[in-house]
């Protein structure tokens, strides 16, 4: 048993027109039981800027509260947001930061950087940045979500095409693993808007 | 003949003074003063600005208030850069006390934290006092709107006006007498111009030699923290009755 499969998890981010989508499953078990099928693992940075924590879920609860009190503490220096990059290499260093004993959790981060150019990027558990142009994916459904994701994504996609690519991506791998699912979570950031959805899949 | 009692911040004086920190204080005397008034919907902290040179250029968007969580904001008088120090370590203290709690600190707790910051440098290390007041101005959800005063022997109080820095005396005498239970936000910003341009040198205030913030609570429960742009001051001036509008030409 590895311990990024204890709790479960699906998460996926993709790039489209000016606009990003970050969605994951939501499944909290422990191993084999279901415990939670509510389990928030995306979470807010700020309005253009977001994390989705797979792995551990109590590594992915604390690597929050972390980039939350370091977030805030730039944001009353700096008087202003972090950007996606920033923000990246912030996150970076916290898991590297625990190189010997690390937190057992792999983030996605998606955001809109300068001029609203769409952002995201994954890392390992020990801060190895992974960055792409059209799509991340990380926890115990990734093998699921890179094929589903490389057959179904399409550069420059318009939010409602990238909302129903993402949604059909995601729920389709997680039925493939019995770790992650029980619904879906799409959050889909245009510069104008915030889109929350739920998508309601196989309930197992 | 106090002058051997001096050099050390941690010794008493025969007269049981603690002179660094008085002379700490002379220091703040010395400084923009700056009021804060406690309303029915919120908190007013106005401040007067030293330095008003054309060539100044500062990123930061105030000199005398800062933000030290969403929910507390203080304004400064002093010495600037041992206020900066402050100012960070209460900060962090802030974001300690919610990544622990996953609460927002309440804002006694807060100036209570900052204060033993301050009063361990009037007993250990023999290093001088902080050369800063502060005034801390929030909302938690235990006590509603609070406003506090704290000074470098790290003495802290409660209040529902006060002022610091030059001249702070006088202004506190003149809030004593015009203050009133239940102002509201509007009322306090008024009070707080008039008492300013009184105790203030200058001949005449301006919106630039002035800094003007609010905590009031959003209607979504949300506690926010508004400093006013130059336009919006310039209008409470004249509304206050402070300063003349601009004569039409």
């Amino acid at each position: 048993m590895s311990i990024f499969e204890y709790n479960g998890s699906a998460l996926v981010a993709m790039v489209g027109k000016n606009c990003f989508a970050i969605a994951s499953d939501r499944r909290l078990g422990v191993q084999l039981q279901t415990v939670a099928t509510d389990f928030q693992r995306v979470f807010k940075i700020h309005d253009r800027l977001y994390i989705g924590l797979s792995g551990l879920a109590t590594d992915a609860q604390t690597m929050y509260q972390k980039l939350v009190f370091r977030h805030k503490l730039y944001q009353l220096r700096e008087e202003r947001d972090m950007k996606p990059q920033t923000f990246a290499s912030l996150v970076s260093a916290l898991l590297y930061e625990k190189r010997f004993g690390p937190f057992f959790c792999q983030p996605v981060i998606a955001g809109l950087g300068d001029n609203d150019e769409p952002f995201i990027c994954t890392m390992d558990c020990l801060g190895a940045k992974e960055l792409a142009k059209d799509f991340v994916v990380s926890g115990t459904a990734s093998e699921s979500l890179y094929g589903a994701c490389e057959s179904m994504y399409k550069p420059d996609m318009e939010p409602e095409e990238l909302f129903e690519t993402i949604s059909q991506a995601l729920l389709s791998s997680v039925d493939r693993d019995c770790l992650s699912g029980w619904g879906g979570y799409v959050l889909l950031v245009t510069p104008t808007e915030v889109q929350e959805k739920i998508l309601k899949g196989r309930m197992d | 003949m106090s002058r051997r009692y001096d050099s050390r911040t941690t010794i008493f004086s025969p007269e049981g003074r603690l002179y660094q920190v008085e002379y700490a204080m002379e220091a703040i005397g010395n400084a923009g003063s700056a009021i804060g008034i406690l309303a029915t919907d919120g908190v007013v902290l106005v401040g007067e600005k030293k330095v008003t040179s054309k060539l100044l250029q500062t990123s930061k968007s105030t000199e005398k208030m800062y933000k030290i969580d969403d929910h507390v904001s203080c304004a400064v008088a002093g010495i600037m850069s041992d206020a900066n120090i402050l100012i960070n370590t209460a900060r962090l203290q802030a974001q300690r006390y919610a990544y622990a709690y996953q609460e927002p600190i309440p804002v006694e707790q807060l100036v209570q934290s900052l204060c033993d910051t301050k009063q361990g440098y009037t007993q250990f290390g023999g290093l001088r006092p902080f050369g800063v007041s502060f005034l801390f101005a929030g909302w938690d959800r235990s006590y509603g709107f609070q406003l506090y005063v704290s000074d470098p022997s790290g003495n802290y109080g409660g209040w529902k006006a006060a002022a610091i820095g030059a001249n702070n005396q006088a202004a506190q005498s003149m809030l004593k007498q015009d203050y009133k239970e239940d102002m509201t936000r509007e009322e306090a910003v008024k009070l707080a111009l008039k008492v300013l341009s009184k105790t203030m040198d200058s001949t005449s205030l301006t919106a630039d030699k002035l800094e003007l913030a609010e905590i009031c609570l959003a209607p979504s429960g949300e506690v926010k923290y508004q400093v006013c742009t130059p336009e919006a001051l310039s209008t409470h001036l004249v509304q206050a009755g402070v300063t003349q509008p601009a004569a039409e030409v």
